[in-house]
């Protein structure tokens, strides 16, 4: 059974249609790597599996639950949707410890103690311990990065969205958030990822999905997409990035 | 007679005005702070009908003149309503609805500044938006509008000064009333601007303290 079923999603902006007809099902423990031109709607499906966009029409299962469909409920879902931003989006104002524990305590999930013992056990995994008690200012991109990753494991979601995680990161950074992400699939968390990093792609993805002018014009495992691509837009896409 | 010998012949008059002046802004203000909150609130919401309400309730602050507001809160709705209106009661509910106006735009404009990817790591977690909105948004953006707080204070207190057309025996008032004995408006006028430069002077003060305390992770680590 999937663990993300998308039917027939359709999204626009005013009179710009971006998405125009995708249809995706992710299954549990799969790694989804989505690639395309900047402008053709990664950023958009993504936002919309968690709700930060609504969709102009088509269904969105996580779990059995239809996203779109969710009214007051969907905060409850979003608990189970994980999302890592490009732009790291930490809270300022509080302190890496917090930054993590912070939801489970403000929505009752867990008690003060429980969500701070969680989040060092977190930042163990992502390799930050020390830096527990220190603000996101102090911190590198790529350490923000990982402090957001663990950030949206401490609600245990069954689905991680990551959009372009690596991109507003100094090249020496991108290796290791990279490298968490990968240790994140092998754990076995189903994960839809936007990426530029081709080699990430070809390396951790079960499945690889090519997306222009609003549809998923190619998919399959990374080696049938990269190695030998069918679509034109797909091999000129690729001839570009790679 | 000279300043010195001035200033202890009415130092509890001055002083009594002076303390209602404090009292009064600081009681405007803390209504104003919730008028302003909500009223900001209001007009960085997703509905075009609430949005609506907080416009027209800062463009009327602003586009109106504080006298002007006074005068119709303490003779023109008693008048209608054939209640009886109280200076001071009539005096902080002037204040308040107009600094409220002037708060609303600074609490929008605060949350505003706020980067958008903020509200949307918060809301990703799950956390319903009131919920963001308080926990997330508003310190960071309450920081940020610390001058303009300040700010506003300062100007609030230097309105109560208009008050005194309504009979509101506030500082200002209290000098035209020692003038009216003594004629020496020279003196007089010296020792009330004198007195509301040194109460602004502190407060300034204390506010540079609360802003050089406010930027993130200075204080610990
Ligand atoms: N809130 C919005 N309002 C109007 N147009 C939008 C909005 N968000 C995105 N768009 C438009 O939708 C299109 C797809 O944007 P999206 O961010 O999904 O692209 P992307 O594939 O993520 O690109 P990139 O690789 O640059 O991140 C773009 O043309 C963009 O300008
Ligand atoms: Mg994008």
């Amino acid at each position: 059974m999937g663990k993300v079923k998308i039917k027939n999603l359709k999204k626009n902006f005013g009179d710009l249609e971006v998405l125009k007809d995708i249809n995706l099902e992710v299954k549990e423990q799969e790694v989804i790597c989505i690639i395309g031109a900047s402008g053709s709607g990664k950023s958009t499906l993504l936002r919309c599996i968690n709700a930060l966009e609504d969709a102009s029409s088509g269904t969105i299962e996580v779990d059995g639950n239809d996203i779109t469909r969710a009214d007051g409920n969907i905060n409850k879902y979003r608990q189970d949707i994980g999302m890592v931003f490009q732009q790291f989006n930490l809270f300022p104002h509080m302190t890496v410890l917090k930054n993590i524990s912070f939801a489970p305590v403000a929505l009752k999930l867990k008690t003060k103690a429980e969500a701070e013992e969680a989040a060092l056990k977190l930042l163990r995994r992502v390799d930050l311990e020390e830096k527990a008690n220190v603000y996101p200012e102090q911190l590198s991109g790529g350490q923000q990065q990982r402090v957001a990753i663990a950030r949206a494991l401490a609600m245990n979601p069954d689905v991680m969205l990551f959009d372009e995680p690596t991109s507003a990161l100094d090249p020496e950074m991108v290796g290791e958030v990279l490298s968490v992400m990968k240790q994140l699939a092998k754990d076995g968390m189903t994960m839809i990822v936007v990426t530029h990093e081709m080699g990430f792609a070809r390396e951790v993805a079960d499945r690889v999905i090519f997306i222009d002018e609003g549809f998923i014009v190619e998919e399959g495992p990374p080696s049938e997409v990269f190695g030998n691509p069918k679509n034109q837009r797909t091999i000129n896409f690729l001839n570009m990035v790679l | 007679m000279n300043i010195p010998s001035l200033i202890v012949q009415y130092w509890p008059r001055l002083l009594a005005g002076l303390a209602l002046t404090v009292e009064i802004t600081i009681i405007s203000l803390i209504l104003a702070g919730i008028l302003g909150l909500v009223f900001g609130l209001l007009s960085v919401s997703k509905r075009k009908g609430l949005r609506g309400i907080a416009l027209v309730y800062v463009d009327i602050v602003r586009g109106t003149p504080l006298l002007v507001q006074a005068f119709f809160i303490y003779f023109g709705i008693p008048q209608v309503l054939g209640i009886q209106s109280d200076p001071v009661v009539s005096g902080i509910i002037t204040l308040s609805l107009n600094a409220g106006g002037y708060l609303a735009e600074i609490f929008r404009g605060g949350i505003e500044s706020i980067s958008r990817g903020q509200m949307e790591a918060a809301r990703s977690l799950g956390l319903p938006y009131g919920m963001a909105m308080r926990s997330v948004i508003l310190p960071q953006a309450v920081r940020t509008m610390t001058p303009a707080l300040i700010n506003q204070c300062i100007i609030t207190l230097k309105d109560t000064s208009l008050l005194s057309v309504i009979g509101v025996t506030e500082l200002t008032q209290t000098g035209r009333l020692i003038i009216a004995n003594n004629y020496q408006s020279f003196e007089v006028w010296a020792i009330v601007a004198a007195m509301y430069f040194i109460i602004i002077m502190i407060l300034s003060k204390i506010s540079k303290r609360i802003e050089r305390k406010m930027s993130y992770g200075k204080s610990k680590n």
